[in-house]
């Protein structure tokens, strides 16, 4: 099976949107300034790029014209759910760090389990959608 | 020094109906939504759509009298975080209810045939798209806006 370029440019492309999320808490979690034009480029890009892919991807499964199986259309679902709590949930850590850095606190220093507790939803996030990739393109 | 009465107005504005009653439909809409997109991804169903309309319908006028309200009294546009989240908020929750509008048409016509409803692909994905993104974004500039007048006790 040929593999779509925009499916392997998206699951390329979370790798970096994954490095980048990782690199504006880190740079918080050590006391340094909230890079906050990386993390607009992050939303920017994860929003225009990414949940496009998502939602054609979507729309095509659930169009029938490609056979996949039912297990793996929930899987996709559940995917997809966890890709939107994800991203609403960094931007909005994402804005609420930027706000305290400007008031001289550290966000993510300072709620520990937040931040491990979202770290982990985005990884298992991006994990399952690397899974998906695999499993549809490259078994 | 004049934090509190900010504070009381706010709190009062939170708990005024017209905003009280936009949350609601919003979380009964968003709830549909995303009932939707699970239900039609895995197994190809659209549960509840004539709900899913008819709030929206809702949501569409008490937003607008929301909206309408909101800016005459924070009016003009500051260049600042929680005033341009709060318009990429505006922006998105104004396109994903004019799609949804337009998206229930075929449903409508549909629904008086009995034929299956064929959505429009780029107009479900932009749709969907702005329903994700609206939920982002009106968080975040609820979040914005909250924060800071946390920052300033």
């Amino acid at each position: 099976m040929s593999i779509p370029p925009f499916s392997i440019f998206s699951a390329v492309s979370e790798l970096f949107v994954t490095a980048l999320v990782f690199y504006v808490v880190r740079r918080n979690w050590t006391r340094r300034p909230f890079p906050f034009g990386v993390f607009l480029v992050g939303v920017l890009f994860e929003a225009c790029v990414n949940v496009l892919y998502m939602a054609n991807r979507a729309a095509q499964a659930s169009s029938g014209a490609e056979h996949v199986s039912t297990g793996l259309k929930v899987f996709y679902a559940l995917h997809g759910m966890l890709s939107l709590l994800a991203y609403l949930v960094f931007v909005i850590l994402g804005v609420i760090a930027y706000l305290e850095q400007r008031a001289g606190r550290f966000f993510f220093r300072a709620h520990p389990v937040l931040t491990w507790s979202f770290l982990a939803l985005w990884t298992v996030s991006i994990v399952s959608g690397e899974t998906v990739f695999v499993v549809r393109y490259l078994l | 020094m004049g934090t509190a009465p900010v504070r009381t107005g706010r709190a009062e504005r939170l708990r005024a109906p017209l905003l009280v009653a936009l949350w609601c439909l919003l979380g009964v809409d968003a709830a549909g939504g995303l009932a939707i997109f699970f239900a039609r991804l895995a197994w190809g169903t659209t549960p509840a759509v004539a709900v899913h309309v008819w709030v929206g319908l809702a949501l569409a006028a008490t937003y607008t009298a929301y909206q309408i309200g909101h800016w005459s009294r924070v009016s003009p546009f500051r260049a600042r975080l929680d005033y341009a989240l709060g318009l990429v908020a505006a922006l998105t929750l104004t396109a994903t209810l004019v799609t949804g509008l337009v998206l229930a048409l075929p449903w409508w016509r549909a629904r008086a045939s009995g034929q299956p409803v064929a959505y429009p692909p780029l107009l479900s994905a932009v749709h969907n798209i702005g329903s994700m993104l609206v939920l982002t974004f009106v968080g975040a500039h609820l979040g914005a806006v909250l924060w800071r007048d946390r920052g300033r006790r």
